[in-house]
């Protein structure tokens, strides 16, 4: 490896990779879909080829999916996970299956058998976290009736995703049946312990990890989520699910001191994930797929907005608040994105990459600017 | 004249949807009590609002890091939050100063009345502040200033009388008192 070449060329990429932050921000859109853009302009079939470092970028762009959900996990404290679970069961199982079937019934029409059709299936219905919780900050409608209950479907759809996860990765490496039932169980047995734990005990395992230093807090962390998330991968069970579990069960006084040490890492990492997987995508093929993923979107569109209007309604909103809560949950994001790496890695579909990317980009985008002018 | 009763508002007394907060379940006047509610938003932190005498909602969502936001819900619209204003640590316990708020400033205001050159100040512990995940006694206040830290706000509990050894945390409020000169200089000690 050449490294004044690589360093360039991760120069290069950085800079441009804050020029599309910084637009995203002048225009008070998402950065996500930006940053995939940007990867679209590098790579194959972009401007910029990136072959010097591309070895950092892909250990990179892991670290990114790591310190994504690693975090997301950091976000849930077990309190809110129990609250969330118990707030109105059916408005999920609604959620769940309004926004997964679209994907489940294109991955069939589209030939790509039962796991690819339920890995699509995941991909149209998670909605991005990041995404809609900052609309709702930006937009200062934390205060609103309807915040709760959105909040609490972004808790369950990644929940979900914790068990789902887990279940197909093992199942897209080739292995059995069982071993993709025991990888879902051990997850399904982690988050319930999690969750059914008294706080305490969740605290005292904290402190185990903690240290008065932020150096040495840090540098336990990023071992433990790297060792964690290393085993998981080794038994193909994902490493993002690796990193989530770890996050999830930290909770506390330590939780809220490695989210604040966390978040830089998270924001360069991540940013480099986005790019690195538009860098994958040959922004010709989106063409190709265009017809498909703008079908899915609309219908992802519709049928987020149904589901998210009629929890709110159900908890008790009037019919604006609803309307605003079904647009907020519109748009899709990181977890989309993982979910399609997983899929690539799989070996689904060549179709799965660019699909997803233009999924994300029409929905992210869309439902950013439709949130805000819904009243 | 409800006005001229002394020491009687919000604040003093606050019902919490259901259970009472403070010193037990205590009767209180209809007009002294407030009736909170409490909603958790996960991964954000905790929300509570009321609806005032005059129809008005307000409320305060209490972040993670104990930063505070102040909610104005629309007139015609009780769901629907017209403002949501940000507020650091610093600025929520100042607002609450003006409005009168906790009966430990109400005692303060009277002891800076009662001894002259008496100095009592708030100051927040801040990311990259010098104290910052030290302990109180790492910064010999006392011996340099001659300015005390008697209490410590933090996550909404007070933490009266703190040691030396007590760890001081980003988002902590330190009360500090001592002479105008020495509160200042602890002031720089603590904060930076």
């Amino acid at each position: 490896m050449a490294i004044d070449i690589a360093l360039l060329e991760l120069g290069v990429m950085m800079i441009v990779l804050a020029s599309m932050g910084r637009l995203a921000f002048a225009l008070g859109l998402p950065t996500v879909p930006f940053y995939l853009v940007a990867g679209l302009f590098f790579g194959d079939g972009g401007f910029v080829p990136i072959e010097e470092a591309s070895s950092f970028v892909d250990i990179g762009s892991s670290l990114g999916v790591i310190f994504l959900l690693f975090m997301l996990g950091l976000e849930y404290t077990p309190v809110e996970l129990r609250q969330s679970l118990a707030s109105d069961p059916a408005s999920h199982v609604v959620d769940l299956v309004a926004n997964a079937s679209p994907g489940v019934i294109a991955g069939f029409v589209l030939g790509w058998g039962p796991l690819g059709a339920t890995m699509l299936g995941g991909i149209t219905y998670i909605s991005s976290s990041g995404v809609v919780a900052k609309l709702l900050v930006d937009l200062g409608r934390l205060g609103n009736r309807e915040t709760p209950g959105i909040l609490s479907t972004l808790v369950i759809e990644d929940l979900v995703m914790a068990i789902f996860l887990p279940v197909v990765a093992v199942l897209l490496a080739g292995e059995s049946a069982l071993s993709g039932v025991v990888s879902g169980l051990i997850a399904l047995a982690i988050i319930s312990s999690v969750i059914a734990l008294p706080a305490r005990a969740g605290h005292r395992a904290s402190l185990l990890v903690d240290a008065e230093s932020r150096e040495v807090l840090l540098i336990s962390l990023l071992g433990i989520a790297l060792l964690v998330a290393g085993i998981a991968e080794h038994f193909h069970v994902s490493y993002a699910i690796g990193a989530f579990l770890v996050g999830i069960l930290l909770s506390g006084q330590v939780a809220e001191r490695a989210r604040h040490l966390l978040e830089p890492l998270r924001d360069s990492f991540s940013a480099l994930f986005f790019v690195s997987f538009g860098l994958a995508v040959d922004p010709v093929t989106l063409i190709g797929v265009l017809p498909v993923a703008g079908l899915l979107a609309l219908v992802g569109a519709a049928s987020k907005f149904g589901s998210g209007y009629w929890t709110a309604r159900r908890r008790g909103s009037t019919s604006r608040g609803a309307r605003r809560a079904g647009v907020t949950l519109i748009p899709r994001g990181e977890f989309s994105i993982v979910l399609a790496g997983i899929a690539i890695a799989g070996n689904v579909d060549a179709d799965v990459g660019p699909i997803t990317v233009a999924y994300v980009l029409l929905l992210a985008v869309g439902g950013s600017m439709a949130a805000r002018f819904v009243p | 004249m409800r006005s001229y009763q002394p020491k009687q508002g919000a604040g003093t007394d606050i019902a919490i949807a259901g259970t009472i907060m403070g010193q037990g379940p205590k009767r209180v006047g209809r007009n002294t009590c407030v009736e909170i509610f409490e909603t958790p938003l996960p991964g954000m932190g905790v929300r509570y609002e009321f609806t005032t005498e005059h129809g008005r909602r307000i409320g305060v969502l209490v972040h993670r890091d104990a930063r505070r936001d102040l909610l104005v819900y629309s007139a015609d619209d009780l769901d629907t939050c017209s403002e949501a204003l940000r507020l650091t640590t610093t600025e929520s316990a100042s607002l609450v100063e003006l409005l009168g708020g906790t009966k430990i400033t109400e005692r303060l205001t009277d002891l800076r009345h009662e001894v002259e050159g008496l100095s009592i100040e708030w100051v927040s512990i801040k990311r990259g502040s010098p104290l910052a995940d030290c302990s109180i006694g790492d910064g010999k206040i006392r011996t340099l200033t001659g300015a005390s830290v008697v209490a410590i706000l933090r996550d909404g509990d007070s933490y009266p009388g703190p040691g030396p050894d007590f760890m001081l945390r980003v988002g902590d409020l330190a009360l500090v008192i001592g002479s105008i000169d020495g509160v200042a200089r602890a002031r720089t000690i603590i904060a930076g």
